[in-house]
């Protein structure tokens, strides 16, 4: 490194030439009076601009969308991800829409009885339903309701039983 | 046999900031004494200040940017941890600032240069740099600098960086390292390649001896 600092001689030579430029005189003397008024405005009137409190709080968010003014070719490249991003949702979400709306649905033409879903989940259900004539569905509207002969025919496959009171004989 | 008599050290009271140690003047400032702050400043605001003109090449960017610089620093002091010293840490923030403000002003050179001090012309290294011996020799003080700083605003800013915190202020490799959170082996490239770079720009102009 001393061999090649050897080579630079009169270059660094040259560049000592920047230690004497300097500002204006007295400059100096009210700089700090400057800055401390400046934080002193600041914190009165709350003068922080959106983007300023932003960068001192997250500063990384604003480092990150520096990469953005200084690379525009990034814009694009993240433009391109979050449009990939946001189709690949909406593929997603559609296919797994249709794939729960063919699981849930049922056809009308089918008996409840006849599904296995419906055996699987509900067997005491299917029971019921067999000998009491309450049709079973997946809707929770519909699943007990009862059918209109419920009570017009109370003896047939009713859910009532008649009670009695006998008295006891003594 | 003369002494020479220097002038006597004003006596700093410690407990008025002027007197204090940096430590103390960043606790206080940290619970928001602007006076002690205020002292912080003063003490760092000219190497500040020159590391960013040295970077810009003009005087009213410069001005702004050491400015919010200290700003900053002043909103971010809780952040500050102390794992380095608050010199180094505000030279960080000094150094980004300018490096992201130069990336957008990319292109937009405008230099209002400062004058050079009459103390140049005295200065030993430039008497013998202008002297008949140096390919230097036939430009006058101010167009050297003219040159000089054109050349270095062809360099990438990361190499300006080095330069300048380097050769024209004196600051070790290791601080650089730590200012520009590199290590000490990118810094000694980054500054061979950039001396590299300027002798080759100001040998356009530079006759020989």
């Amino acid at each position: 490194m001393n061999e090649n600092d050897n080579n630079f001689t009169e270059l660094k030579q040259l560049l000592k030439l920047k230690r004497h430029e300097v500002p204006p005189p007295g400059y100096f003397e009210n700089f700090s009076g400057q800055v401390t008024s400046r934080i002193r405005a600041g914190e009165a009137g709350g003068q922080r601009t959106f983007a300023e409190r932003l960068e001192a709080e997250v500063p990384w968010a604003v480092s990150f969308l520096r990469i953005f003014e200084t690379r525009p070719g990034v814009i694009g490249a993240f433009a391109t991800c979050v449009c990939l991003l946001l189709v690949s949702v909406v593929v997603h979400s559609s296919r797994a829409d249709k794939a729960a709306r063919l699981a849930m649905s049922i056809p009308s033409s089918t008996s409840v009885s006849g599904s296995p879903m419906a055996s699987m989940a509900a067997p005491a259900l299917m029971a019921a339903s067999d000998s009491s004539g309450i049709i079973a569905s997946t809707n929770p509207v519909t699943s007990l309701e009862p059918v209109s002969t419920l009570f017009a025919q109370p003896g047939s496959g009713s859910l009532f039983q008649p009670a009695g009171f006998g008295v006891p004989a003594h | 046999m003369s002494m020479i008599m220097s002038e006597p050290a004003p006596i700093q009271d410690a407990n008025t900031p002027a007197g204090m140690l940096e430590g103390d003047l960043v606790k206080r400032a940290r619970r928001g004494d602007l006076a002690a702050y205020d002292e912080l400043v003063q003490r760092y605001q000219q190497r500040i200040y020159a590391t960013v003109y040295h970077m810009t090449a003009n005087h009213e960017d410069a001005n702004d940017l050491a400015q919010e610089s200290f700003i900053k620093a002043f909103q971010a002091l809780k952040s500050f941890r102390g794992g380095s010293s608050f010199y180094t840490w505000l030279y960080r923030i000094a150094v980004n600032k300018t490096i992201n403000f130069l990336k957008q002003r990319k292109n937009k050179h405008h230099f209002s240069l400062n004058d050079i001090d009459f103390n140049a012309e005295n200065d030993p290294d430039l008497v013998a740099l202008t002297s008949d011996k140096t390919p230097f020799r036939a430009v006058g003080l101010t167009e050297l600098q003219k040159k000089l700083n054109e050349a270095l605003m062809r360099l990438s800013e990361p190499h300006r960086m080095v330069v300048v915190l380097h050769d024209v202020q004196g600051q070790s490799h290791d601080e650089i390292a730590e200012i520009m959170d590199c290590n000490i082996g990118t810094v000694r490239s980054r500054l061979f390649y950039a001396r590299q770079q300027l002798q080759g720009y100001l040998a356009e102009y530079a006759k020989p001896a």
